[in-house]
């Protein structure tokens, strides 16, 4: 039922540097939670490995629990049994020096310039004020928001804000970037924009990224393996390796391959539906 | 319309009430004895801004305002976050709250009278009382609209609940809380008015009622103008500092 295209499970730590462990390490994660009627098995065993430096996408139907799994991944939220290891340890609470998350909706805070949004996960743990500012602007460069620093979230666009949540997500460094749809509530074209920028900042800082999505063309676009999830319970019905060169062009898109990847995980999803 | 025109409308618009409120009784179009002419009656502030007693009713009406907004603001605004905060408790008082919430409080004031004579004490626990519940309504409309994503990014940028009280809660809420003030002084302002007109020996209520019923009209404008002029200017301040954070409020 687990198809692996091209490479095995084992092969998915290949990666550019050589760490011993893969960056994200989950095994035989179940998660259960109480419902009005009982019990709701929500996701069902569950095991995948990302190696550092990769970028992996998750697909499903809606409900299919993969939103809950990025949240388990970040710590906000803990499974009924399982493991998930992040750079070799259990993740068992928020931990920005080793995950960065960016959310569905930008969730900025309204009151807050784009530059102290960045900011804001330095300020929480006291950093000084000018090494803050530093590595706030450098980041807010990284994205290409170059002088818009002080604007406030209600004067940028919807792709400006996704951008200042992303840098606001690489502030601290941390090895792996989780990201919940971020791009879902854009228009196809910034939507394509974004995707195609969040890669470039991807090869500028070598992180490791997980990121959930409904569109099966984004997902092809961006990722090195697709994982597929069932309908709920969530399961890993598949993991298709994107064999497309980088760095991806918008013209791959008319590609064959491209084509037979996106019908593989959509006949896939299509069984689910 | 500019923004000068439009202030040039108001002033001209103010100025003509106000020049009517000197003409109209000046000719016998009004009778003064009901409507004193303006400059009569800015006269009489002036003369009854000298009066000693006038200085006492002041500093008692201030003191009742300010010590019935002291009790009655932090009060309701713990309970309204106890309320929100904690949806148990929320089940079992928001339906008791909001009966009575509905009821006027004016209707308690013989009761206070009762209880606790026609003092400071009185005075202030009846404005308190008939403040604190648009105040617990407030609060718990201010913690309600704190945006559950805002708390989810700062947990997992690893805030404490104490930073996420401080980043997160405090600046959400803050343009309802100021609303709250603004409504909340509103609301205790007339409590301790209605209480002094209703029963009491000092205070400005008890002034403008006691002028009113003597038929000192240009001692009760006066007393009308005063008070207004006091109402309107906290009013307008912490109006212009929501203002100030109104772009944050989506």
């Amino acid at each position: 039922m687990q198809h692996v295209a091209d490479m095995n499970l084992a092969n998915l730590s290949i990666v550019r540097s050589e760490p011993a462990r893969p960056a994200i390490e989950v095994a035989n994660l179940s998660h259960i939670y109480a419902g009005r009627d009982g019990d709701v098995p929500a996701l069902t065993d569950i095991s995948l490995a990302v190696g550092a430096g990769r970028f992996v996408v998750i697909v499903g139907p809606s409900g299919c629990g993969k939103t809950s799994l990025l949240m388990m991944m970040a710590g906000l939220r803990h499974q009924t049994s399982g493991t998930i290891d992040i750079q070799g340890r259990p993740i068992d609470k928020p931990d920005p020096d080793r995950v960065g998350v960016v959310f569905q909706e930008a969730s900025l805070f309204p009151w807050l310039s784009a530059l102290d949004n960045i900011e804001f996960p330095l300020a929480l743990r006291h950093a000084p004020r000018a090494e803050r500012r530093k590595r706030a602007t450098d980041m807010l460069n990284l994205v290409g928001l170059q002088g818009f620093g002080a604007r406030y979230p209600h004067e940028l666009s919807g792709g400006m804000k996704q951008r200042v949540s992303i840098a606001r997500g690489l502030v601290q460094d941390p090895p792996v970037l989780l990201m919940d749809e971020p791009f879902a509530a854009l228009d196809e074209q910034t939507r394509m924009t974004m995707g195609h920028e969040l890669l470039r900042i991807w090869s500028q800082t070598a992180k490791t990224v997980v990121f959930v999505t409904h569109s099966l063309t984004e997902a092809v676009y961006l990722a090195d393996e697709v994982l597929v999830m069932s309908a709920r319970p969530g399961r890993i019905i598949d993991r298709i390796a994107v064999t497309l060169p980088r760095p991806r062009t918008y013209e791959m898109m008319a590609t064959d391959v491209f084509g037979r990847l996106r019908d593989r995980i959509w006949q896939q999803i299509r069984k689910e539906g | 319309m500019t923004r000068f025109q439009l202030i040039a409308i108001r002033l001209l618009l103010l100025a003509l009430m106000l020049a009517a409120w000197e003409t109209l009784p000046r000719n016998g179009v009004i009778n003064p004895m009901l409507l004193p002419p303006l400059g009569d009656v800015l006269a009489m502030l002036v003369q009854i801004l000298g009066r000693a007693q006038v200085h006492e009713a002041i500093l008692v009406t201030a003191a009742e305002v300010i010590v019935a907004f002291v009790i009655a603001v932090p009060l309701g605004a713990a309970i309204g976050v106890i309320i929100a905060e904690y949806d148990y408790v929320g089940q079992i008082f928001k339906p008791l709250l909001f009966y009575v919430f509905s009821v006027p409080k004016s209707i308690f004031l013989p009761m206070f009278i009762l209880i606790m004579g026609i003092g400071f004490q009185q005075k202030v626990a009846y404005a308190a009382f008939s403040t604190v519940f648009v105040v617990i309504m407030s609060a718990t409309a201010a913690v309600e609209s704190v945006k559950a994503d805002h708390v989810l990014v700062a947990r997992s940028y690893g805030a404490t609940r104490m930073q996420i009280l401080t980043r997160v809660y405090v600046p959400s809420m803050m343009p309802i809380l100021l609303e709250t003030l603004r409504i909340s002084m509103i609301f205790n302002f007339t409590g301790v008015m209605i209480a002094e007109m209703y029963a009491s020996r000092t205070g400005i209520g008890h002034l403008i009622s006691n002028w009113g019923e003597n038929f000192q009209l240009p001692q009760l404008f006066a007393g009308v103008i005063l008070l207004a002029a006091v109402a309107i200017t906290f009013n307008e301040t912490v109006r212009f500092l929501e203002s100030r954070c109104s772009t944050w409020r989506t």
